[in-house]
């Protein structure tokens, strides 16, 4: 079975297939159009689901084998999507905000599901992308900048999540939805890196109006560990998880 | 007998000027100043020429002394390389502005200053560098006190006002010293001490853009922790007219600190 979901920013999609993978133990897939170079979603879900399949832009024939997730988009037009979502005939979930009347997204639907409270209406939006992967990020500096980013420093935000590699190897996933989420990071279940510049992704995705998209770019780079200081970090990273006492038990 | 305490001004001077004229307006008889003239803000030679105008006892805060020896603070003054880049920018900033007559005074600001039974200092009598939290541990915040030999101990850089009371009780140290068998014990009793912050007049650090200080009474042991609305908005201005960064502005609206707070707070920088 293939069930297609949209929703608005920030609606609740990927927290919905969540809920799905885990009431299921048969072989699940998830593929999300358009955003191979930014897969935040579909490396988060991996992480909790370590069997989950994922599928990238080119695999959709192979989408039919297993009960897949097809999660489209907030900014891609359904007209668009709609002749691939024909070769499947998918079963259409739209997760709307309880708040919002969204008559292109009713009419698309099979079944609608009351998403999170938004307000903003998704027209007049700005989507800014950075790609992280390789680099390393300060913990204490991530959360300063999270905190200013959706609070307002760099813009009127409606939308943030992110996935970064730190300086104690762990990988961790970054989100936020205005009255929905405070502050909130979490490790992803991963293998710690420790050995130099990390090779896997890493990324943010950041929604909003009047992005001030360049001091962005400069307060993340300010949040990342130099190239002088990361074998360092990790070493010392590396001796103290060494010297950790084993747990005994009785 | 009603003194003002002020500190952590940190080159902002519609707040510094708010405040004077609360100080007024309390009858305050006499004023004191914890350091921190300078630093983020975009009035750095103002805020010091008020202060030498009114020949107001001065000691020298953490940025103050930064500015006249270099910046040499180890990293852990910093919470986060974020914090670390934007302290040394303003740093940099702060240097290359204060006039060369204003660096004279800020070198020759003394640590600690003391008058009677009251003791002033930056951070700590220790360190200008060193955070007295509320949350300290009793102990370590006792001795802080009694090394001042004072009863009142004023201080700032946390920029979060409050008064804590230590109270009278007995200690029992045991020193243990190298080719000695014996651990001499000495017993005594320590009276009533307070700490007590005065917050900051130009980087408040309590959710809200308004200036902070301290009126105390001499006579009745009375604190008053004020809190003063200013044209904080004008100061946000002049930041970002002078070039510092924007986000300083930003931070400053909303009663945010501009970078510094020590991971570990009683660290004592051994520069």
């Amino acid at each position: 079975m293939i069930v297609a979901v949209v929703s608005p920013p920030g609606g609740g999609k990927t927290h919905w297939i969540h809920q799905q993978i885990a009431q299921t133990n048969e072989p699940v897939g998830y593929f999300s159009p358009k955003t191979d170079s930014v897969p935040i979603d579909a490396i988060y879900l991996q992480s909790e689901y370590p069997q989950l399949k994922l599928y990238k832009t080119g695999e959709e024939a192979a989408l039919n084998n297993t009960t897949t997730y097809i999660e489209i988009p907030w900014h891609l037009d359904l007209e668009g999507i709609e002749p691939i979502l024909q070769t499947f005939n998918p079963h259409r979930v739209a997760i709307i905000p309880g708040d919002t009347d969204n008559t292109e997204l009713n009419a698309w639907a099979d079944e609608v599901i009351p998403g999170n409270n938004i307000t903003k209406a998704d027209k007049a939006l700005q989507i800014h992308r950075g790609v992280l992967t390789g680099e390393i990020l300060d913990f204490d500096s991530l959360t300063t900048f999270w905190l200013e980013l959706t609070q307002g420093a760099y813009g009127e935000v409606v939308r943030v999540k992110g996935i970064f590699d730190l300086v104690d190897g762990q990988i961790c996933y970054g989100d936020f939805i205005p009255g929905e989420s405070e502050l909130d990071f979490k490790p992803l279940k991963l293998p710690r890196w420790l050995n130099g510049r990390p090779d896997r992704f890493s990324g943010f995705e950041i929604v909003g109006n009047n992005l001030d998209k360049g001091e962005i770019v400069l307060t993340v780079q300010d949040c990342c560990v130099p190239e002088s200081a990361i074998h360092y970090y990790q070493q010392q990273v590396k001796e103290s998880l060494e010297s950790e006492p084993e747990v005994e038990v009785a | 007998m009603k003194i003002a305490v002020i500190s952590c001004i940190h080159g902002n001077y519609a707040a510094l000027d708010a405040v004077l004229l609360d100080i007024d307006q309390q009858k305050a008889e006499k004023i004191y100043c914890l350091g921190d003239l300078v630093g983020y803000g975009p009035y750095p030679n103002a805020v010091v020429e008020q202060i030498r105008s009114l020949d107001i006892p001065t000691v020298q805060g953490c940025w103050d002394e930064d500015v006249v020896e270099g910046l040499n603070a180890c990293e852990c003054s910093y919470p986060s390389l974020l914090a670390e880049k934007r302290g040394k920018i303003a740093h940099e900033w702060t240097n290359e502005k204060v006039n060369p007559e204003v660096r004279e005074y800020l070198a020759q600001l003394p640590h600690t200053y003391k008058e009677d039974n009251l003791c002033f200092a930056h951070g700590s009598p220790s360190s200008n560098h060193e955070y007295l939290l509320p949350e300290m541990d009793a102990f370590t915040a006792l001795e802080r006190v009694l090394s001042s030999d004072a009863d009142i101990l004023f201080c700032g850089h946390t920029h979060v006002p409050y008064v804590r009371t230590l109270d009278s009780g007995q200690l029992q140290v045991r020193v243990n010293q190298p080719n000695k068998k014996e651990e001499p014990t000495v017993s005594f009793n320590t009276p009533l001490k307070r700490i007590i912050n005065v917050g900051s007049v130009g980087e408040p650090r309590h959710g809200r853009p308004n200036a902070t200080y301290v009126i105390y009474d001499t006579e009745t042991e009375a604190v008053n922790l004020r809190e003063v609305e200013y044209d904080y908005q004008a100061t946000c201005a002049a930041i970002i007219d002078a070039g510092l960064p924007p986000i300083f502005a930003w931070r400053l609206a909303r009663g945010l600190e501009f970078a510094e707070k020590a991971d570990d707070p009683t660290h004592v920088c051994e520069r």
